[in-house]
Parts: C-alpha cells; sequence; structure tokens
C-alpha cells in the first residue's frame, strides 16, 4: 500500500484526495449517477424545512465535492452556488424585515412606513423572531436544493453527459457540444480584433462595442460556415430513410406524451377532489412509456456509434442509492413525523433530529468514499502512468479531448464524442474517424472498440 | 414521398418567405402551441391552484413538480423541431450564436438589469425564423448555465421564456402592405417587440418565483394559495411592481433598444449576409432516371 501511494506522482492535491483504503482505480463516475445522486438528495431537501437536517445534508453533500471533484472550471463553480445559496437565505431573511411580517417574539422594534394608495403595504415595522426564523428556514431549504444541483455541477462532466444524450436529441446535444467548444475561441477572437484596432490606432473606448463586437460576430458566423462544411464533409446529416407512417407516429406520440403530462400534473395538483388521486401518477407515468417510445422511434433516423461510451458500473449504481436513500427517507420523514421536519416556528420550537434521519443523510456521504476517485483532472498536466500498474485503464486516459485540444472546430469537428459525424445505417460498425491524439497517449492501449449504439 | 411534403418540410421558400433553417411545420406548429399552453400555466400555476385542504401534505409540491415536467416538455419540443434532422450550418450557426450569447451574459451580470442576450436572441429570431429562434432561446440558456451561469430550478423556465422570446421575434411580420419590412420600419418593430419582451420575461420569470418568496403577512404582496383569480393577479402585479419593473425590466428594456438601436442594424446585415452564405434553400435530391 504504501509504495502504491508512493508511486502515484499524481502532486499534493491528488495524493490528499487519493484515500489509503479506495482500493478503486482513478475513473471518471457515469455523469448520470452524479446527477441522480444529487437530484436524490435535493427531493430530500425539498421534503424539509428542518435546518439541522438541511445543515447535514449540505455538509454531506460538500465533502463528497470536496473528495471526488476534478479540478475542471465547471468543478471550481461549487463555491458560486454556496455563495448563491447563502444569498437566498439573506434575501429571504431581508425580505422579512423589509415587509415586516407577523409575530409575537419582538426583537428589534423598527417604525412603520406606509406606502401611499397604489401600493397599500407598509414597509418595516416591529422585527420578530417567528418571522425571521420563517424566512430562515425557507431560504434555507431552498439554499440546500441549489447547492445539491451546483454539487451535481461541480461532479459531472457536461461535455460526458452531452455525449450520453438518446438519438432523438442528438441534433440538440451537438448544439450544445459545439457551443462549449466555440466559447473559449471567442475570447481568442476579441483579442485579435482588439489588437487588430490598437495597430489601426482605434484606441479609444468610442465605438468600442461596435468595433469589436461586430467582426467578432462576423468571424464566428464564418466560422460556424466552415464548420459545418467539415461537418457535412465527414458525412454528417446523412440520415436513414425513415417511412412516413413512422415519422407521423412519432409526431402523434410526441403529442400525446405532452399532452399526458399536462394532464399528470394537473391532476396532481388538484386536491380539491374533482379528480381522482392515482390520476395524475398513471397519467404521468404513461406519459413517461409515450415519450421513451417516440424517443426511440426518432432516433431511429440514423443510427450513431458512441466512442469510447461511459459504462454504469456498480459505483455508480452505489452512488445511484446513496442519493435515493435520503429521499425516501425524508419523504417518509415528511408524513410520518411532520414536527420533526417541519418544525413550527410559532410557538419557537427548537428543531429535533432523530436516529432513521440522520442515518438517512448520512447515507448521502457514502460516495466520497464509494466511488473510485476521479482522474487526473484537465488543467494538470498529463502524469506518467504509474509504475506498479497492469491494467490498461491506470493509464490516465484523456477523458475529455476538447479540452486539451485547442484546435478550432472547423480543423477537427470531431472533437468531442456528440458531435462526432453520424454513421449511416450503412456503415454503423465502422471505425470512428481518426484523428491525431494531442497528448501522449502513444502508451494508450487501443481504445474499446466502439460498440453501435443500441436504437 | 409526396412534393406536398418536401424534403425538409418547407425549407425550400415558399411564397416569397425567406428560407427558414429549422422549418415549423403544422405538426411542429401544434406541439409548440400545446407545451407553450402547458408551460404558461406552470408560470401561472399560482394564479389558478383551488384551494387546499389543510390535511393535503403534498400541497407544496407544485412547483417540484413542474421543474422536473417542464425540461421533459422542451426535451419533447426538441424532438419534434429536429425531427427530420437539423441541417449542418444550421446546427453549427446555432451552436456559434449560443456561445456568443453564453459569452455575452455575463456582461450584464454586475448590473441591475442590464441584460445583454435579448438583443442578438431578438435579432437572431428575426433573420432566422421563429424555430430558430425558439431553439436559439432554449440552447443559449442551456449552454450559458453549463459555461457560466450555472444550472438550477429556474434555468427551464428561462429556458421557456427566453425561447418564446426568439419565436416572437421570427413571427415579427416579414411583408406590411405589399412591401417587406426593412430599414427603419424593421428597427422601430424589433425596438418595440424589445421593450414588450422584455417587460413580459420579467412579468413570467416573476411570477415563476413570486410564490417562493411569497409570505411576507402582508396582505398586498402574498400569494394566497387558493384566492380569487384577480385577487392574485393584483396582488401579483403588485409585487412585479415594488419588486422589479422599476429596476430590472426598465433596465432590461433600456438595454434591450439601446443595443438594437446602435448594433440592431449591422447585426442584422451580418446574419442576413450568413443566411445567403448558408444557403439554406437549395436541398439536393437524386431521383432515379424514370422512362416518362
Amino acid at each position: 500500500m504504501s509504495m502504491s501511494t508512493a508511486t502515484v506522482p499524481t502532486g499534493p492535491v491528488a495524493s490528499v484526495r487519493t484515500r489509503p483504503w479506495s482500493h478503486s482505480l482513478p475513473r471518471a463516475l457515469h455523469p448520470g449517477a452524479w446527477w441522480l445522486w444529487a437530484l436524490g438528495c435535493a427531493v430530500a431537501a425539498s421534503r424539509t424545512t428542518n435546518p439541522l437536517i438541511l445543515a447535514l445534508l449540505v455538509a454531506a453533500v460538500s465533502v463528497v465535492v470536496a473528495w471526488r471533484r476534478t479540478e475542471a472550471p465547471w468543478a471550481m463553480a461549487f463555491r458560486l452556488y454556496l455563495g448563491l445559496a447563502g444569498f437566498i437565505v439573506l434575501v429571504r431573511v431581508g425580505f422579512r424585515i423589509l415587509f415586516g411580517a407577523d409575530g409575537t417574539t419582538i426583537l428589534i422594534g423598527l417604525p412603520r412606513i406606509q406606502l401611499p394608495e397604489p401600493f397599500a403595504i407598509t414597509l418595516f415595522g416591529p422585527v420578530s423572531a417567528e418571522a425571521l426564523l420563517s424566512g430562515l428556514y425557507g431560504g434555507c431549504q431552498l439554499g440546500a436544493m441549489v447547492i445539491c444541483v451546483g454539487a451535481a455541477n461541480a461532479l459531472a462532466n457536461p461535455k460526458r453527459l452531452l455525449a450520453a444524450v438518446p438519438g432523438a436529441l442528438y441534433e440538440f446535444g451537438a448544439v450544445l457540444v459545439v457551443a462549449l467548444s466555440v466559447f473559449p475561441q471567442l475570447a481568442e477572437s476579441v483579442q485579435r480584433v482588439a489588437r487588430a484596432r490598437r495597430l489601426r490606432s482605434g484606441q479609444g473606448r468610442r465605438h468600442f462595442l461596435r468595433q469589436v463586437m461586430m467582426p467578432v460576430l462576423a468571424d464566428s458566423l464564418d466560422r460556424s460556415l466552415d464548420l459545418a462544411a467539415a461537418m457535412d464533409s465527414r458525412g454528417y446529416g446523412r440520415r436513414g430513410e425513415v417511412a412516413a407512417g413512422a415519422r407521423h407516429l412519432t409526431s402523434v406520440l410526441l403529442l400525446l406524451a405532452a399532452g399526458g403530462m399536462c394532464v399528470g400534473a394537473y391532476a396532481a395538483l388538484d386536491t380539491s377532489g374533482a379528480t381522482p388521486g392515482w390520476l395524475g401518477a398513471v397519467a404521468l407515468g404513461t406519459s413517461a412509456v409515450v415519450a421513451g417510445t417516440a424517443f426511440r422511434l426518432a432516433g431511429w433516423r440514423a443510427r450513431r456509434t458512441r466512442y469510447r461510451p461511459d459504462r454504469w458500473r456498480a459505483a455508480e449504481a452505489v452512488a445511484v442509492v446513496c442519493g435515493l436513500v435520503p429521499a425516501v427517507v425524508l419523504s417518509w420523514l415528511s408524513s410520518a413525523d411532520p414536527t420533526l421536519a417541519y418544525p413550527s416556528v410559532s410557538p419557537l420550537v427548537w428543531p429535533g433530529l432523530t436516529v432513521p434521519g440522520l442515518i438517512g443523510l448520512l447515507v448521502a456521504v457514502l460516495p466520497a468514499w464509494a466511488t473510485p476517485p476521479p482522474p487526473d483532472s484537465a488543467g494538470s498536466k498529463p502524469s506518467p502512468p504509474p509504475a506498479d500498474s497492469t491494467s490498461p485503464k491506470a493509464v490516465p486516459a484523456p477523458t475529455d479531448p476538447t479540452i486539451s485540444q485547442a484546435t478550432p472546430p472547423s480543423a477537427d469537428p470531431t472533437s468531442s464524442e456528440a458531435a462526432s459525424p453520424p454513421a449511416g445505417p450503412a456503415d454503423s460498425r465502422a471505425t470512428p474517424p481518426c484523428r491525431p491524439r494531442p497528448d501522449p497517449a502513444a502508451t494508450d492501449p487501443a481504445p474499446p472498440a466502439p460498440e453501435a449504439e443500441e436504437a | 414521398m409526396s412534393t406536398a411534403d418536401p424534403l425538409g418540410g418547407g425549407r425550400s421558400g415558399r411564397s416569397g418567405r425567406s428560407a427558414r433553417p429549422i422549418p415549423v411545420g403544422p405538426k411542429s406548429a401544434l406541439m409548440l402551441t400545446l407545451v407553450s399552453l402547458a408551460g404558461l400555466a406552470m408560470f401561472a400555476w399560482p394564479l389558478f391552484r383551488p384551494a387546499q385542504p389543510a390535511t393535503v401534505q403534498h400541497a407544496g409540491d407544485a412547483p417540484f413538480i413542474f421543474i422536473v415536467i417542464l425540461p421533459l416538455l422542451i426535451l419533447l419540443v426538441m424532438v419534434q423541431l429536429t425531427e427530420r434532422g437539423m441541417d449542418a450550418k444550421a446546427l453549427a450557426m446555432l451552436g456559434v450564436l449560443s456561445a456568443v450569447i453564453a459569452a455575452l451574459r455575463p456582461l450584464g451580470a454586475g448590473l441591475n438589469g442590464v441584460e445583454t442576450v435579448f438583443f442578438l436572441m431578438i435579432l437572431a429570431g428575426r433573420v432566422f425564423g421563429p424555430g430558430f429562434g425558439f431553439v436559439l432561446g432554449c440552447s443559449s440558456i442551456f449552454a450559458s448555465a453549463l459555461l457560466t451561469a450555472g444550472v438550477g430550478p429556474w434555468m427551464p423556465f428561462q429556458m421557456l421564456a427566453s425561447a418564446w422570446v426568439g419565436l416572437g421575434a421570427g413571427l415579427l411580420p416579414e411583408r406590411m402592405f405589399g412591401r417587406p419590412v426593412r430599414g427603419w420600419r424593421e428597427m422601430a418593430w424589433l425596438i418595440a417587440y424589445g421593450i414588450v419582451a422584455a417587460y413580459l420575461f420579467g412579468l413570467v420569470m416573476n411570477l415563476w418565483f413570486w410564490p417562493y418568496v411569497s409570505g411576507f403577512g402582508q396582505a398586498g404582496l402574498d400569494y394566497v394559495p387558493g384566492g380569487a383569480l384577480l385577487d392574485n393577479l393584483r396582488r401579483f402585479l403588485v409585487f412585479t411592481l415594488v419588486s422589479s419593473t422599476a429596476v430590472w425590466d426598465t433596465g432590461r428594456a433600456i438595454t434591450d433598444t439601446v443595443l438594437i438601436a446602435v448594433l440592431g442594424p449591422g447585426v442584422l446585415v451580418i446574419l442576413r449576409r450568413a443566411v445567403r452564405r448558408a444557403n439554406f434553400d437549395p436541398v439536393v435530391e437524386f431521383t432515379p432516371v424514370t422512362d416518362e
């Protein structure tokens, strides 16, 4: 064990994160697993306003993020979410002070300000502990949900997630991948235009917007045409023949699914008794099935191979279960023990915590150990493979070629998996197009054979 | 394949209208209408919701159900709009414009109400058509959420509201009184639309946000679950007026106006040049030689 930790030359940060008791090799977890885990935690947060439970949940989520995130830019944004959550809490408490809610335990006596007639409201007034606490509890709930979503953002690689979109949404996913890949080039474009402007001695700030933005926009649109030409020449846009009947069926199914979701949402909300209680669940479930069928049908127009798909293994399942457990436990608590899940503010009661709730929350932190550590992140230099590795997976495979690769998309539109040209029905087993690998992955063994995506 | 439904379903310019990179056929229009109505209901649910029995457990679930369902509905529209497959040029332009909008969005973040993304969405919707505008509204907000702004429960609602902004810009009249709307008339249309869109966007986003911040204990501002429609509407309008109209929405409208007036003509020229160069019109069809 000491030898293996000594031979991992991943720098101080990574060696801190690589727990000695973690036997799994570094790899990126499936982004969908992180999202499901985080959404489970968010659902758990939505079922309670108990600040103790919410604080524990936020702590658990933060621990997982701290130990399992990479150095990628989206992972660094987690502190923004923490700040946003704090801002939400402040705003909600601030509104309670500004609009002077009712309460008996007066903390500060502020004067009331009556606004003129059209508004018919009063500002300020006595600040009560009940009002502050109700604002605080509500803010904590929203803030915890925001932090859970932020954790998914920090942990899941958005490009890998987009690469996993189903075939029916291929175009939308490809648009987003193009947008994410083009984004860094805009800064370079702006710099280039600004430099040219300086050379023409256009120093002043007059017309800055017009003189910089217009060329950048024109430049990027020209570039998009180049990209389109490159994609066309690589066979993008080849479509399989889909019978007109199948297309009509797809459209009808899509419409049915949309209508069913509306009915389901309405029935789930209508608690007045006009609609039977089971209708909501049935309509939502049915429309989900119909939508899935429509997605399948729409995906038939082109079968696509996927290069190095993210696999769903045991660790992914563990992460999802660790998100489901808090959601289930807190949903149960909120109906079984409402005074615990929604502590009363009037009269003022100290919020409690019970053992089942505590256990349910502690499960949420398990992915910090139960999942494999993330591979060396994109920002750092590629490290040589560990000396004692026998498995090819130990080679730090470049999980995301688009990051280290700064080539314009016109040169290589296939730089991301989702943007790789779709293979037509005839050549769906063809190998992905050859492309230069920018990093020292020559030692990288042959990538797993691309699998035909299930149509 | 019949000639009434040519490849691309209306991609070949009909009746003098310029070609559309993302055509909106009848089925897509029906889908857009249905989802827009459903989306509007999801924004406006606080106004219509019946009174809740006090014992109901899931009384507070409404926004959470919508947060799940609305993205699914948007995905369904996307599938329908791109059902025939998207042209590579349209796809690349959508991607690039989304990146530009995502880059513009943080520019206004520090200043109250300065919204720097709408003007480009409006101009692009005007030039590329309603379908493109709708998809651009969705994709640009999504891309900017992934890049800078962050994914959150508000994102699907922002996506739909922005998609409406792009869609509406695409629906502005192309011809009036028998002549194409160009020059200063077009600018006037676009600026007026920009102002209207700025206020309506603020209104629907406030409507979505209102029940979350509600509970001030003030009769004049609070969302009252199950209250009469007009009463809640009046309270909501007061809330909007007090909280955001003066600063945020007006700031957004002013930004829209200034940016469209200053940059609009140039951006329109650039976008139209891109349309001309991309040449969405011709569809190459290979038909076997028949002995007619």
